[in-house]
């Protein structure tokens, strides 16, 4: 079962980890979902498929209140990522979806209406959480055609989405990255595979690189932290992509 | 969990219940073109019994009924099948919250005890829930109510037939084919007789 682990706490100031869930069928893959709490409220990144609500929702209610939940993150559009949207909102109805404006009247098949939305340009944008500003920062085409990534800099920790993601072995359940080189093979095929554009994979590179990151938290696998931020970004930058077998 | 368990099997709709609108569907497609054979059965009559002259002067008004019977009942039933077609997303509205409502109930059962907000979410699921399901009751009942009304329309149909029978056979040198039109009438409406005994018993909702 899926448990929140505090990956930072300042204060009031908390980020969760939902990641790693031994008990999941095997056939779904495995999701992290990152709920960052802040005063009385709370943002949800990437809340994950129908399949694990109960999971994620159980883990959340065990570290933080879910009535505060006021927003949701969606990086963008994939069932994996977003297709509990309708059972969250059955538990809250006023909860806000932040997503890339392109996937604004998609998400709605998933659940939600008119004002459930609300749409992040392409050049990103500042979303408020009780006070503190956290950045929708532009990941378009990675893998996603309208893709964001949310950026924490008062934690300094970068939600990067199917970015950074690691399809780990099962007996792997590691919630940081212990040993880079050997965690990074687990990642190269998907990032060559889901990542199809070399363009926006440098755009993506100097954008992050000029951010101050401690922690680097994918959607699928463990987390990258301190000197192994750098590491990653190195290694995707010089990693080709589009690429349909190794 | 204190607050009791909301009852989302107030009406048990499973997985076939798209497949039994589909099955009504079918039936009413079925009877609708059975009503465009009368209409044209009745075209041929009225030809006939002009041709058979005075011999078949009440054989004509009879076909000139069967075709009114037959137009009556295409548009009988194509208010059936609007409301076959506006149940479908009543029934998809409903299976859907019932699997958002097995979902949840299954979260808060994991969160255990006191989860904030549950039992406020649980009440509004169950109002929604309620409120489809009454939708879809309303429209089961109008089904029905359409249904037999129809099966009225058809014992009228079925009067109709006999009586031409009955006429044909003072048709003269024309009794046999009149005889013929007539029994095929006949047959044709107790085809369209069975069709709605089936239909009938189809139930948009389980109670």
């Amino acid at each position: 079962m899926k448990q929140a682990h505090c990956i930072y706490q300042d204060e009031e100031h908390r980020w969760l980890a939902i990641a790693r869930d031994a008990t999941k069928p095997g056939y779904i893959i495995d999701t992290n979902e990152y709920v960052v709490v802040h005063g009385d409220e709370a943002l949800l990144c990437d809340p994950g498929g129908i399949e694990i609500f109960p999971a994620v929702f159980s883990a959340l209610s065990a570290e933080c209140d879910p009535t505060r939940l006021a927003g949701i993150f969606a990086s963008h559009q994939d069932p994996d990522i977003i297709s509990s949207l309708a059972l969250w909102l059955e538990f809250k109805p006023d909860l806000k979806c932040y997503t890339s404006w392109l996937w604004q009247s998609f998400l709605p098949h998933f659940g939600g209406h008119d004002s459930t939305f609300v749409p992040i340009p392409d050049q990103g944008t500042t979303i408020r959480l009780d006070g503190l500003e956290l950045q929708a920062i532009p990941a378009h085409y990675l893998h996603s055609s309208g893709n964001f990534h949310l950026y924490d800099p008062k934690a300094k920790i970068l939600f990067s989405g199917d970015v950074g993601a690691a399809l780990l072995p099962a007996d792997n359940n590691d919630l940081y990255v212990q040993d880079f080189s050997r965690h990074i093979r687990h990642a190269e095929g998907f990032h060559k595979r889901w990542m199809g554009s070399d363009r926006a994979k440098r755009d993506w590179c100097e954008r992050v690189s000029r951010l101050e990151i401690d922690m680097l938290v994918p959607q699928h696998g463990a987390i990258y932290q301190g000197a192994d931020v750098q590491r990653f970004i190195n290694w995707f930058a010089a990693l080709e992509v589009g690429v349909l077998r190794s | 969990m204190n607050a009791p368990e909301p009852n989302f099997h107030g009406i048990a709709l499973r997985t076939g219940e798209l497949a039994r609108i589909v099955r009504v569907n079918e039936e009413i497609k079925a009877i609708v073109a059975t009503a465009f054979r009368i209409n044209l059965m009745a075209l041929n009559a009225i030809f006939l019994a002009k041709r058979a002259g005075n011999a078949a002067l009440g054989f004509g008004v009879l076909s000139n009924e069967l075709r009114r019977f037959a137009q009556d009942l295409t548009r009988h039933m194509a208010s059936l099948r609007e409301m076959t077609s506006g149940s479908v997303g009543s029934v998809t509205g409903v299976v859907q919250q019932q699997r958002i409502a097995r979902i949840l109930a299954e979260a808060l059962k994991l969160s255990g005890e006191g989860v904030p907000g549950a039992r406020e979410a649980r009440r509004r699921g169950a109002a929604r829930l309620a409120e489809q399901q009454s939708r879809l009751r309303g429209l089961d009942l109008r089904l029905r109510a359409a249904v037999e009304e129809t099966q009225q329309l058809v014992e009228l149909g079925g009067v109709l037939a006999r009586s031409a029978k009955i006429e044909a056979a003072y048709g003269g040198g024309f009794s046999a084919a009149l005889m013929q039109v007539s029994t095929d009438f006949a047959e044709v409406i107790a085809q369209i007789k069975r069709s709605l005994e089936v239909l009938g018993k189809e139930r948009l909702v389980k109670d």
